[in-house]
Parts: structure tokens; sequence; C-alpha cells
């Protein structure tokens, strides 16, 4: 997994990136900027409650993506795991596609698909 | 000398200590310090009126920095001390990155106390030195229901700053309506109607451009607010009859001899007005444009204030739920934006296979909407948080 964060971490306009197991434990991490692992590991066990309790509310979600400001982090959860990307730029659906293009391929050679 | 300040903490003793010692070392005859323990309360004041703000880093029920940097946006002028229990090097820091003027450790002694006081004060000797007070900032004394009635008339949205001898608190008029009164302690129309009386009614009034609209608390109109400030007693709204119609007590037939006019001049309840169209929807009140961007086709959505409370919404089938659910998220991502180290988030959207949501934030709450993933495009969303920007001002 850390191979691949560290060809995430090539990724332009990419501040930080981690992934965290269902279980809540953190995978491996990657940031350009001083972004600690447990804010990663905070951040993305956060979104997952918020996944979470929108199952509990009949209301699934798989993807999110949130607007600071110019930033964005993006969050999408898959059976492994939550994968989390904090991005240096506002996104779109054109955006997005052309990340999880990037990204897939290295979760991909772990072992970890995404649909 | 200190003109005005405002204690934030959820710890009564230590405020009540605190606001001695500001007055005593600090004060005047002329000074005040109020104290709030509601950190949600203390979103709806005005920082812009106080010199000095003391705001714990732990509030019960929020974030202190998150509200320092609310704060300091609005109130660039005014001193911010950030009082923390457990102080550290990243607190400190925090508390300076979000525009903490001083980062003080909570006295525990009276020797802390007069130590914190000493340094207060030395903080407060800089920033009046280089920006004496001015006479006018006091204003003349005016009749308060006269401002409100002038302001109102003119359909006007306006903050009112308002200051008697003991006590200061707000008034906000949206579009010539009385939307909200608040000073410390207190909030809503039992707010309004005690600043009508603060000295006999006449005090200080400093009106101010309204940047931001406050949740709804006063939903009288302002001609029946300041008439029936005439009558004895306050009008509590759940007093009024729930049906609109006269009370009469049991075998008595009612005449407008013995019913008080201020029962006659009530608003109809919400009760009364005819309900929107919807499919089986329960909701506070129904969502009108505001602006320019139509709202584009949505499943449901509704917006809560920063209390959690529903206040709008269209085609909400579970309004509890609903409002639960949009807090919820917004409290996550309030952590998540102070791990980030970042403002709160603007929007949000939640992408599921049969749904999709957006919720876009503000300063005065969270407006939250579904749409079905099969028919809904990136446009669609996109229009969502644009008519939502236009709603909030």
């Amino acid at each position: 997994m850390n191979k691949a964060f560290e060809q995430i971490a090539l990724i332009p306009g990419l501040i930080a990136a981690a992934f965290v197991s269902n279980e809540g434990k953190p995978g491996a991490w990657c940031a350009n900027s001083v972004i600690s692992p447990e804010s990663l590991s905070f951040v993305a066990e956060t979104c997952r409650v918020i996944l979470s309790a929108n199952r509990a509310e009949q209301r699934p979600a798989h993807t999110g993506i949130a607007a600071f400001g110019n930033r964005t982090l993006v969050f999408r959860e898959s059976e492994a795991g939550l994968f989390v990307a904090y991005l240096d730029s506002p996104v779109n659906e054109a955006v997005l596609d052309w990340l999880w293009a990037q990204v897939k391929p290295h979760f991909e050679s772990e072992g970890i698909k995404w649909e | 000398m200190l003109r005005q300040g405002l204690i934030l903490t959820s710890q009564r003793e230590y405020a009540h200590a605190m606001r001695a010692g500001l007055i005593e070392i600090l004060g005047d005859s002329q000074s005040r310090v109020d104290v709030e323990l509601d950190a949600l309360r203390a979103m709806q004041l005005v920082p812009q009126q106080y010199d000095l703000i003391l705001l714990d880093m732990m509030l019960d029920a929020m974030d202190g920095l998150q509200l320092l940097l609310m704060m300091k946006q609005q109130a660039s002028s005014t001193k911010f001390i950030i009082v923390s229990d457990t102080p550290d090097e990243t607190s400190r820091a925090m508390a300076y990155q979000n525009g903490a003027d001083f980062f003080l450790e909570r006295p525990r002694s009276a020797e802390g106390l007069k130590a914190a006081l000493e340094a207060i004060k030395g903080l407060l000797k800089r920033h009046f030195d280089s920006q004496p007070l001015r006479m006018e900032d006091e204003g003349p004394l005016i009749r308060i229901a006269d401002v409100v009635q002038t302001h109102c008339l003119s359909g006007d949205s306006v903050l009112l700053g308002v200051r008697s001898k003991q006590q200061s608190g707000d008034i906000f008029i949206y579009r010539g309506e009385v939307y909200h009164a608040q000073y410390p302690g207190k909030g809503g129309e039992g707010a309004f109607r005690d600043m009508m009386q603060w000295d006999a009614g006449q005090v200080r009034v400093k009106a101010l451009p309204l940047t931001r609209v406050p949740a709804r608390t006063i939903e009288i109109p302002y001609v029946h607010l300041l008439a029936n400030l005439e009558q004895p007693g306050p009008l509590e709204g759940d007093m009024r009859p729930p049906t609109g119609e006269l009370l009469a007590v049991s075998g008595q037939v009612p005449s407008e001899d013995t019913v008080p006019s201020v029962v006659l001049e009530a608003p109809p309840l919400k009760e009364d007005k005819p309900k929107p169209v919807s499919s089986g929807a329960l909701f506070p009140s129904e969502i009108t444009n505001a602006g320019e961007t139509p709202l584009p086709s949505v499943n449901a959505h509704w917006k809560i204030n920063l209390m959690g409370e529903l206040i709008e919404g269209s085609q909400v089938a579970e309004p509890e739920r609903c409002a639960f659910i949009t807090y919820f998220i917004y409290r996550k991502m309030a952590d998540v934006a102070v791990a980030l180290e970042v403002d709160y988030f603007n929007n949000l959207t939640l992408v599921g296979p049969h749904l999709q949501q957006v919720l876009v934030a503000d300063n005065m709450g969270v407006r939250h909407a579904v749409f079905d993933t099969a028919w809904s495009k990136e446009e669609n969303r996109i229009q969502y948080v644009k008519w939502c920007c236009e709603q909030s001002f």
C-alpha cells in the first residue's frame, strides 16, 4: 500500500490522501503539507461515520465531495475501506473522473477494487 | 478603559470572578461586561459592539476556536482572548492562527486571576492607546420603539445595537420586520420586549447594515409587537388560542368587551395558514425564492439553523429525522474542518446509487437537498448551491 501512495502523492493538486480499513485501521497515507497522519485518520474516520449515518437513514452514499473554500475533500468507500483525498482546487465531475482514473490503478495493484 | 466586554464560557463561577475582576481593574462606572454561558446563543451576538471578548477554547456545544474564527471575521478590531484549561503549544498556535490576540491559561487562584487581569490590562492599554474611544460612539438617548418603527416602516434590513445603562443587546430587522432580538442570556420575542423596557425605553442605539440574516425567532408583525408593548404583561405565543378563535370560558359567549385587545390583535398561528401542496409533508414554513436563480427540481429540501432546528422545508416526510441527520453531518464536517485547519465547509455532495444529497452551509444554517441519482445532473446540483447562496442574503 505504501508504494501505491508514493505514486498517489504525485497526483497534481493533491495535498494529502489516506486510506483506512473498514475496521478503522490506518492503511497508508501521504501528504505534501503539514497534515499529520493522525489528522488524516481522524478525517477519514469522520467521513466513514457520515456515510454510515446516511446508510442508517436509508440514503446510502459511497462518495462525498466537500468544498472548503477553494480546497476540496473527496472521500470514497469501497468494500476494503475508505479513501480520502484532500485537493488544492475545486472539483467538478470531470475532475473527479480524472482523479479516480489516476487512483484506481494503484489500488487495483494492491488488490482493492472500486465500483 | 474597557467600555464593553463579553465573557463566553460554560463555567459560571469563573465567569463571575473574571467579570468582577475586569470591571474592578479595567472598568469605570460606564463599563459593562456581559456573560454568555450558551455557546449557540453566543453565535447570534454581534461581536463588533465589544472591545474585548474572552472565549473558552472548549465550550459545551461548540469548538471555541471555530467560534473565534467566525467572530474575528466580523469584528477585526475587537480584542479576543482564548482561555484554555489545558494550554499546550498546539492549542496556542491554533488560537493565534484563528485570530486570537492573547492566549490565557484559565486562572485557578486569586493570584492567577490578578496576573491574568494585569496581562489583559496591558493588552487593552496598547489597543486603546492606538484607538482612543470617540465620544460620538456613545450617541444620544433616543426612544427605541421609534427607531424600530422607523426602520420597519422603511422596509430596512438593519442591525440595531441597543445599549442601556446596564445592558446591551441587538435587534435584527430584516426587510421591515423584526426577525430576531437578543441580549446575553435571552433571545427571541421576550428579549425584544425586555429591551423595549430598558431605561424606560430611552437608550442609545447604533444602526449597522445587516450583513447576515439570523434564524427568525419573532414571527409577529412589527405593528403588533409595538402595539402590544402598551399592554400590561408579555404575550407569549403559546398563550394564544390554538385555533385563532377568541378565548372563552366554557358556557360563556365571548364578547369584545371581555376579551383583551391583545388577543384580538394576535396574528393567526401557523396552523391557520394554508398548507402548501406537498406529499404528506410536515414542516415549519414553506420555502420561498429570494433570488434570481430558480430552485432546481429536488426530491426534498430543508434548512436547519445552527441549533439543529428545522426552520423551513419542502417535501420533508420526517422533519425531525431530516433535521437530525443534517445537524449530525454539519457537526461532523465542522470536526473535519478543524482537523484540516480550514474554515467551515461551504458545501458537501454525497453520491449514492439511488440518491444524491447536497448540503450548503453558511454561518446561519445548513440547507439540505435530496436529488434522484437517475435523473439529476451536475448542473442541478450547481444550480442548487447557487440558489442557496442567493437565499443567504
